[in-house]
């Protein structure tokens, strides 16, 4: 939203801040500055200049000018209108050369002045003198006006800044002028909550014309289009008041009434911009004796509106509901200057005030336009004034400071509340109309008012006194951290990838679709659904870094989100990492991983699984299991999913972590020493080492203290196809030293028991 | 026998100093004090035949001859031991300028590090760090929220619509009515995590980045504390005293409600492309908590009120290491992340 810092003016007319300073104020106490843009700037310096002669000269135009001192000067104009004895502007914009003419300064176009639209030639000036100058205009964020339907006009601004800076604010609308009489015209609202309010004047013998420059300046600054004087009243008013008004030509319309009412299901509308909108009954519109006229708060009809030929007008000025005005135009994806005050609530009193200004405007702009009757003002109930019960001691708490009361009191009246003493410590505090819609219902909404105006930066920074309590702690949390910790510390870089995949990757990693979320207004149509799975972005991450190393180590934790519709979705933190080489046999990646997984949960297991997926290399997958349950998978990329050896690690943190055995007490250390011995089993090649272990500890028996896989072996001395494993076996007893023939035993039942099974021992 | 013993040891003394290695210091104290067939053993036999008091005269002598040898003996031999610790060290030579064997350490992302700083910092002022759920409903990411359907924040643009009726959090502010719902009063708590808006990526716009979100409900907590924690969370962040100030900002979910801006850290205030010429940067919203926000989690806000703060770790990040492309951040590119180990 911009405005124009001479408007502010007008309204405070005891305002002596520059601009620069204004909106650093208006930062600190009130809304967003974004910055101050210059409107107007050629107006610096200019002068009324009359043409003395004027000499061809090729496309140009010699110009001999007088500007009122000094002797007349020459300027190059390139304008069909320069002519000799006209009136218009001179601009000093230095002495150049053009198209062979030395020219000083130049003659002005109404565009560039900055006064209107007209850019076809120079302006042609009636006055003896230039009553404009530049003006700053103020640019405010509009997400920060959100929830200030007033500050969607000058007089809203005006008052902020006159609450600022202790000036006296001037309110340009006089109520009196609202007309009295017979009714003029008929106005039946059938829907109050879409329209609380609807108030028309009409005038009768108007004259369409260009609006007077003033006008024209005021709107061209702010980026608002000049059409003509009666168009120009209302974009005038609605800037200065925040109430959008709109007019119809009243010839135009057809029966003497207007008509508030839901639209028919496929309405259609021609809008002034041009466009044909198809309404629904969700729409609200403002119709005549057979048709929309008017799609309501939003924009006018085509058919109805403001031409050169017409002569007798409606002004409307009406209340729209806000969430209502919201929907019509998300929908019809139509947002006007409008639409954009009335989604934020606009107060229903307004709707008079404006006509009032209007009317006011119409006898300066459109003198000889006679009002037609009295004031047509159609409401049900308008809202009760508010009052809210303001707690001088729980403002000082909330705020941090003790703010005196006659302090409190001025700030708030200078915002037009009114202010009533209620009590010990206890102010009984008015909204005025325009805050009450949706901005200001609680004490809490009054604490804002006093502190922006009293200004943060007076508020000291203080620790609070609070009970010292130990925070609750979460496991998940500090054991994530320490897995990074770990991770890092082994050399993995840790990676965060979005939630985002496609239905492609779906489709490459074997993931069901069914089993995911999918995202109803993707960004881009291969980030349409959330991520099942960690591993297609490690596949990402793994394809674009081996392209600039032969060899790292990366890892991420993050979630899993499965759909579990109509229950609120499965969301499950995995720790995928990776290990890549570009050369190898792919060995050391893979037990890397399995020590990073060990060294997460020395409990967990690495099993052999029959069921692989396409992506995992079906001699190098294996299932991690903690007790009975799955916790994550262990395997090789496919050589068809990338070049080199990836070895990847998928962990499921949350079921790790709740299958994560409790801290045991201490086990004595044995009194009685205890003895070793190796023993070899000669097996074949792809017998597992685990699944031996497991046999050789039940043939031990209750003696083994522990067994140690010594090495592996292949080659000669061993037949091939078969490969020797040795391990250690420790067997002891916490009552005695054993004899060497009770150890003679064990080693004779594991000999023996390593043979049923049909493998060779050696020891 | 007076001067064979004289000579004996003469001639020893000379052979010890003028011996090579130690090999030939061994066969001469063999030769000259070996217990059987030393030439100073032959000596003393002799001595049996003379008379006592030359035998004690000549025993004192062949004493003291033993003893210059044995020394003259003893000091060749350390000599040689230096030698040849002195050649050993000599030959350990070794180039500690070559890198180390195995594997290098990798690198904490740096979100996960900066996250990390202000959990602890946060911890240690009595803060529980919660976590929430990414996919949401409308009810904790708005409603309770005090953003009614009609809002702008619920604009198709904003937020990612998922099937069954979810949202993908638009903040972490639902973490904070998670915690409300979950924690008795008072209540401290910090809410780090991934967050996610519908917007189109460029080098200054993400769709999914990564917020803190802070909340403390006490019986009196003033905008003055809100001060105090965010000065204290800056500075300590910054790692250099933060100068911040708080300005009206419109949040529905906090009443008042503030855009918090830091003092610029690259022109101290004076002005310079990074704060756009206004001395100040925008770095987080935050406020007290809207009374309408703890009566939607049962909280009387007549006993109970609060600040709420939403601090963006993402631009925080940037700031700190002046990173210039957000992208970079979720690229996992290691060329970029092994930046921070
Ligand atoms: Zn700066």
């Amino acid at each position: 939203m911009k405005f124009s810092m001479q408007w502010i003016q007008e309204l405070v007319p005891g305002l002596d801040v520059p601009a620069a300073e204004l909106e650093q104020l208006i930062t600190v106490r009130t809304a967003e500055s974004e910055g101050v843009e210059r409107a107007g700037a050629l107006l610096e310096g200019a002068r009324v200049a009359r043409v003395l002669s004027a000499e061809p000269v090729g496309k140009l135009t010699r110009a001999l000018v007088d500007i009122g001192e000094g002797e007349p000067i020459t300027v190059a104009c390139g304008a069909p209108n320069c002519r000799a004895g006209m009136r218009t502007v001179w601009v000093p914009v230095g002495v150049k050369n053009v198209g062979g003419i030395e020219s000083n300064g130049m003659l002005a176009s109404a565009a560039e002045l900055g006064l209107g639209r007209e850019d076809e030639g120079i302006i042609e000036w009636s006055s003896d003198t230039i009553d404009f100058a530049p003006d700053s205009i103020l640019e405010i964020d509009n997400k920060s006006l959100t929830h200030r339907p007033d500050l969607w006009g000058h007089l809203g601004m005006a008052r902020e800044v006159a609450a600022i800076t202790r000036e006296n604010l001037k309110d340009p609308v006089d109520l009196a002028l609202l007309p009295k009489g017979s009714d003029s015209f008929n106005v039946r609202v059938d829907d109050y909550v879409l329209c609380p309010r609807f108030s028309v004047v009409t005038f009768e013998d108007v004259r369409i014309a260009p609006s007077p420059l003033w006008l024209q300046y005021r709107l061209e600054s702010l980026g608002l289009n000049p059409i003509n004087n009666v168009v120009d009243i209302t974009n005038f008013v609605m800037t200065e008041l925040a109430q959008p008004m709109h007019a119809f030509d009243r010839d135009k319309l057809r029966g003497d009434r207007l008509i508030v009412r839901p639209a028919f299901e496929g309405e259609g509308l021609l809008a002034l911009n041009g466009e044909e909108y198809v309404l629904s009954a969700a729409d609200g519109v403002v119709a005549d004796g057979e048709r929309a006229v008017s799609l309501a708060g939003i924009i006018g009809g085509k058919g109805t509106s403001i031409t050169e030929e017409t002569t007798n007008i409606v002004f409307e000025s009406a209340n729209w509901n806000a969430s209502q005005i919201r929907k019509t135009s998300a929908r019809l994806k139509l947002r006007t200057d409008a639409s954009m005050r009335f989604e934020k609530a606009q107060d229903p009193a307004n709707t008079v005030r404006a006509l009032a200004r209007a009317i006011a405007l119409m006898r300066v702009v459109c003198p000889e336009a006679r009002i037609g009757g009295r004031l047509t003002d159609d409401y049900r109930a308008l809202p009760e004034p508010q009052t809210i019960p303001l707690k001088l001691d729980v403002l000082d708490r909330k705020l941090g400071r003790i703010v005196p009361p006659d302090e409190v009191r001025e700030i708030l009246e200078r915002l037009a509340f009114k202010v009533r003493d209620a009590g010990l410590h206890l102010f009984e505090v008015t909204v005025p109309t325009w805050r009450a819609t949706k901005d200001i219902a609680e004490p809490d909404d009054l604490v804002e008012e006093v502190g922006r105006m009293i200004g943060y930066d007076t508020i000291p920074p203080e620790p609070p006194r609070v009970a010292c309590t130990v925070p609750p702690d979460d496991p998940k949390r500090v054991w994530y951290r320490e897995i990074r910790a770990l991770a890092a510390a082994r050399g993995y870089t840790e990676v965060y990838n979005y939630s985002f995949l496609s239905d492609e990757q779906f489709q490459r990693f074997a993931l069901s679709p069914d089993d995911a979320l999918r995202v109803l207004n993707p960004i881009a149509s291969d980030q349409n659904l959330l991520r099942t799975s960690l591993i297609p972005g490690i596949f990402a991450n793994l394809e674009l870094n081996r392209k600039h190393f032969d060899a790292f180590r990366l890892f991420e934790i993050g979630r899993e989100i499965h759909n579990l519709t109509p229950a609120m979705p499965r969301e499950i933190p995995h720790l995928a990492a990776a290990v890549y080489a570009a050369d190898g046999d792919g060995r050391s990646g893979l037990f890397e991983l399995k020590l990073l997984l060990l060294a997460i949960a020395a409990e967990a297991r690495v099993e052999p699984t029959a069921e692989v997926l396409p992506y995992e290399h079906p001699a190098r997958t294996a299932t991690i299991y903690i007790g009975d349950s799955v916790v994550g998978r262990l395997f090789e990329a496919h050589p068809s999913m990338i070049e080199g050896r990836a070895a990847i690690l998928n962990l499921d943190l949350e079921r790790t972590l709740d299958l994560r055995p409790q801290q045991q007490p201490f086990q004595p250390i044995p009194k009685f020493p205890s003895s070793a011995f190796d023993i070899s089993v000669i097996a074949p090649l792809r017998e597992y080492s685990a699944a031996l272990e497991t046999r050789i500890r039940e043939f031990a028996g209750s003696l083994l203290e522990r067994i140690e896989f010594l090495r592996e072996y292949s080659g000669p001395q061993v037949s091939e196809g078969m490969r020797s494993m040795t391990y250690r076996i420790t067997v002891g007893s916490p009552e005695r030293t054993l004899s060497s023939d009770e150890i003679n035993a064990v080693r004779d039942r594991i000999i023996e028991g390593v043979r049923g099974l049909g493998h060779e021992t050696r020891t | 026998m007076e001067e064979n013993l004289a000579e004996l040891e003469r001639d020893s003394v000379s052979a010890i100093a003028a011996a090579t290695s130690p090999d030939e210091l061994e066969a001469i104290r063999v030769r000259v004090l070996g217990r059987k067939g030393g030439a100073l053993a032959e000596i003393s036999k002799g001595m049996g035949k003379l008379a006592p008091e030359d035998r004690a005269r000549l025993g004192k002598l062949l004493n003291q001859a033993k003893a210059a040898i044995e020394s003259a003996l003893e000091s060749r031999t350390a000599e040689f031991e230096s030698a040849a610790l002195t050649a050993r060290l000599d030959a350990e030579w070794l180039d500690l300028t070559l890198p180390p064997a195995g594997v290098k350490p990798g690198a904490l992302h740096p979100l996960t590090q900066i996250q990390q700083e202000i959990e602890d910092l946060f911890r240690s002022m009595g803060f529980a760090v919660l976590d929430g759920p990414e996919v949401e409903d409308e009810f904790h990411n708005f409603d309770a929220l005090n953003i009614p359907p009609d809002h702008p924040a619920r604009d198709m643009q904003d937020t990612f619509w998922l099937t069954g009726g979810w949202l993908l959090r638009t903040h972490t502010s639902p973490v904070q009515v998670r915690g409300m719902e979950r924690y008795p009063l008072p209540l401290r708590m910090i809410a780090p995590g991934r967050v996610f808006r519908n917007e189109s990526v460029d080098a200054s716009h993400e769709h999914t980045f990564y917020q803190l979100e802070g909340m403390m409900i006490d019986r009196d907590v003033s905008v003055g504390n809100l001060i105090y924690f965010m000065q204290t969370l800056l500075t300590e962040v910054f790692h250099q005293p933060a100068t911040v100030r708080l300005r009206p900002g419109f949040f529905p979910f906090v009443e008042p409600g503030f855009e918090l801006d830091i003092r610029c850290l690259i022109c101290g205030g004076s002005g310079c492309a990074v704060c756009k010429h206004s001395g100040w940067v925008e770095l987080l919203p935050c406020g007290l908590v809207n009374p309408n926000v703890l009566r939607m989690s049962n909280i009387d806000p007549d006993k109970w009120n609060g600040f709420a703060f939403g601090l963006g770790l993402t631009r925080l990040v940037m700031m700190r290491y002046a990173i210039n492309d957000i992208r970079l951040l979720q690229s996992g590119d290691l060329r970029f992340l092994n930046q921070f180990s």
